[in-house]
């Protein structure tokens, strides 16, 4: 992997992704599971936990990469804008770092909607074991 | 740039990647004598110091460096 590479992946937060995740978190705040109650809060419908998109990530950095030595050392994400159950998000990374040094490999990325809205972005840091 | 303000920049580096502010190092400074300076942070300061200084050090000059000193002459080096 070197910088600049290219990396993209389609994600949905299928009824099983979000089910899912309030399974195993049992983060049931009314925004996330009450679409009267987030409309209240001006959104058009519940809105999906942020984090279900950080596991999207979990899944591209041990599934995706040509490599499976790696671990995450830090990331960092930013909302921009809600989303909903049953969305189709458009993911996209870039190497924009390499440290060889210590094995080190920076990415940015973002997350798109179907409208080609960007809902995420931020910064990956992972480390291949060696 | 000389070695003294190389390291003055470093020792903010290791401020900010081990959180805190009491930290002084030196020239002869060894992950030995920083507490928090395990082998997580020891990727996290060399990830910063390389950023910072727009510069790369492969695996065998990390390996090499006896103390900071060493490692910020070698830095100096770089910056040249």
């Amino acid at each position: 992997m070197k910088q600049g590479d290219l990396f993209s992946q389609t994600f949905k937060i299928s009824e099983s992704v979000y089910n899912g995740f309030l399974s195993v978190f049992n983060d049931r705040n009314p925004v996330h599971v009450d679409s009267a109650y987030a409309q209240k809060l001006g959104f058009r419908e519940k809105i999906m936990h942020g984090n279900i998109l950080g596991g999207f990530l979990s899944y591209f950095i041990g599934e995706c990469l040509p490599v499976k030595n790696v671990v995450i050392h830090l990331q960092e994400i930013k909302y921009l804008k809600p989303v909903f159950l049953n969305d189709e998000l458009n993911f996209s990374a870039k190497i924009t770092e390499v440290h060889e040094s210590v094995n080190a490999i920076g990415f940015s990325f973002v997350f798109e909607n179907v409208q080609q809205v960007k809902v995420a972005k931020g910064k990956i840091q992972i480390g291949i074991i060696t | 740039m000389e070695v003294n303000e190389i390291i003055s920049q470093v020792n903010t580096i290791f401020k900010d990647v081990l959180d805190n502010d009491e930290v002084v190092i030196s020239a002869d400074s060894t992950a030995n004598d920083v507490d928090e300076w395990d082998s997580l942070t020891h990727i996290q300061l060399i990830v910063a110091i390389e950023k910072h200084f727009k510069i790369r050090f492969s695996s065998g000059e990390i390996q090499g460096f006896k103390n900071v000193g060493e490692m910020c002459a070698a830095i100096k080096n770089k910056l040249g």
